[in-house]
């Protein structure tokens, strides 16, 4: 039942954006969302849903897929967008009782709506193109000019690449548990939810003290590789970025650019 | 010749929480010299992995001293060198795989010490070429056999170029063709790459592979000696609590029904040859 798990949602590819640096990815990410809270007109939030689409079409993503990024939360959308549309103050359109839908109102919900969903499209567009390995990476190598004021990078990275490596190993002893256990009877499919929660006690005390165990032995087999944190440390891997990342760097500029033009651009000829 | 290895009069006390303390180690004296194949055998608490972690600094003597290569392992500016060195290989495959890419894995010591990133590749790739595992280089490591980790593991060792590589029961949790690979291994670095071996197993028909073997019981030295010398003592063996490869077993015991068997047989084809020697 565990047994062949992808982590993440990683989709492998070698598409342009697969291909880019990760560092180049996760900040093109954090600039595609500040364009989303800088975008005002119905004209620039097309422009950005035009944009994730592109980005997507270029990443030959199954459209199905992108879709279902928006499912985790299409209640806290929905939700948005109702508390918007009944509580917008200005032009009434209809009213009934104490609900009253004014046209301020659904214009604001659609909006808020859109940045939610542009937001979740375009972090599962990172997350889609880019392996949980790399993206560490790329992480841990944004991080590093912040390690002077404290940022534990290499710690970081650290934790991450051992959490990727033993998901997988810690599914598998999960797994062997649960028939150890069920070879003695115990019962994990019927009761209450409290009752269930309870008979998941035998599965997780075995899991927690073997984990302790291994990362006694890890942390052993580390030391004897001459591991000794971050310090004077190399990488096989360097991040180089290329031409591509240079393309992707005006891409998002350009993208940018035009989202200022259409908010203030108004006001800078008409001075 | 200079040994790589000297332990003198080396003894280790663990001190739990409460002042209780065991002796591990008592009293210890081995030399082992470069491109030796020296078997550490003994039951479980006997202290061989006790022993074997002072050969590269993971643990330091209570009394007495460890030199690898002429260097004091309880000297903290000698520990990286140390570790550089002596390799571990240790009895868990799973425990001791670090990154979820074998050839991040591989490089993993070489990124510790710091070797410039051009470098790294080509010394993994022939680490990974040692072992036969290069076809395996791009996977990730919960796919791969009990064997093949334990290669893998073999190969992030090798990739820092050791002296003299420790291996703690690297079989245990292996199943009958994981272990072979393991075992063929081993023997090929120790023949082709002149590898110094210290190998602590529980099973003999690895043992007897070794150009010496040490038999340790309570934290001493019980037993020393070429393959031949330790295994055709049936008898002492015995008493030990292990048990003496099966050909050394029957030799013994025609022995003593009064037969005439030449004595230091310890493998099949030794019997088989003082059996029938027409054969």
């Amino acid at each position: 039942m565990l047994n062949d798990i992808t982590l993440g949602q990683y989709y492998p590819g070698n598409s342009f954006l697969h291909k880019l640096d990760p560092r180049t990815k996760i900040l093109a990410t954090f600039f595609f969302m500040a364009a989303v809270f800088i975008a005002e007109s119905a004209l620039s939030y097309g422009i950005l849903l035009a944009f994730v689409f592109i980005v997507a079409f270029m990443a030959k993503l199954p459209w199905k897929m992108l879709l279902k990024s928006i499912k985790p939360l299409w209640v806290i959308i929905i939700l948005t967008l109702g508390i918007h549309i009944f509580t917008g103050q200005g032009e009434p359109l209809w009213q009934w009782k104490m609900f009253t839908v004014t046209r301020e109102g659904i214009v604001l919900g659609v909006k808020m709506s859109l940045r939610l969903i542009l937001l979740l499209l375009i972090s599962s567009l990172l997350t889609f193109t880019t392996s949980p390995i790399v993206l560490t990476d790329g992480i841990e190598s944004l991080l590093t000019p912040f390690k002077k004021i404290g940022v534990p990078a290499h710690e970081l990275a650290m934790m991450m690449t051992i959490a990727l490596r033993f998901i997988p190993t810690l599914l598998e002893e999960t797994d062997r548990i649960m028939k150890a256990q069920s070879a003695r009877g115990a019962d994990f499919s019927s009761g209450n939810l409290i009752q269930r929660a309870k008979n998941m006690l035998p599965i997780l005390i075995p899991l927690f003290i073997s984990s302790f165990r291994r990362a006694d032995e890890l942390a052993m087999a580390m030391e004897a590789r001459c591991y000794r944190g971050g310090k004077g440390r190399t990488r096989m891997h360097q991040l180089v970025y290329g031409s591509r990342d240079g393309v992707a760097a005006c891409g998002m500029a350009v993208l940018i650019l035009v989202l200022c033009i259409l908010k203030w651009g108004g006001t800078l000829w008409a001075i | 010749m200079d040994s790589i290895i000297s332990v003198q009069n080396l003894t280790h006390t663990y001190t739990d929480g409460q002042n209780n303390s065991v002796k591990a180690l008592d009293g210890i004296n081995l030399s082992i010299a470069p491109g030796e194949f020296v078997a550490i055998i003994g039951t479980n608490g006997s202290g061989k992995s006790t022993l074997a972690r002072h050969f590269n600094a993971l643990l330091t003597p209570t009394e007495g001293i460890c030199l690898v290569n002429g260097l004091d392992t309880s000297k903290e500016e000698n520990m990286w060198q140390v570790r550089q060195t002596v390799g571990m290989v240790f009895q868990n495959p799973d425990n001791q795989i670090v990154a979820a890419i074998v050839e991040e894995d591989v490089a993993f010591g070489l990124e510790n010490i710091g070797v410039p990133s051009e470098q790294i590749r080509p010394r993994v790739e022939a680490a990974l070429a040692a072992v036969n595992m290069s076809a395996y280089a791009q996977q990730a490591p919960h796919r791969l056999s009990g064997g093949q980790k334990q290669r893998i593991a073999i190969a992030g060792v090798m990739a820092l170029e050791p002296k003299c590589i420790v291996f703690d029961e690297p079989t245990a949790m292996l199943d009958p063709k994981g272990r072979k690979e393991i075992v063929s291994t081993v023997v090929k670095l120790n023949k082709e790459k002149h590898i110094t071996i210290v190998y602590i197993t529980h099973k003999m028909e690895e043992a007897i592979l070794a150009d010496r073997i040490v038999a340790m019981e309570k934290g001493k030295i019980v037993m020393m000696g070429t393959p031949a010398e330790v295994f055709s003592q049936v008898e002492l063996m015995n008493k030990l609590g292990l048990e003496a490869p099966l050909a050394a077993e029957v030799a013994f015991h025609l022995n003593k029904a009064g037969h005439k068997l030449p004595a230091n047989i310890i493998t099949h084809k030794e019997l088989c040859k003082a059996l029938c020697p027409s054969m």
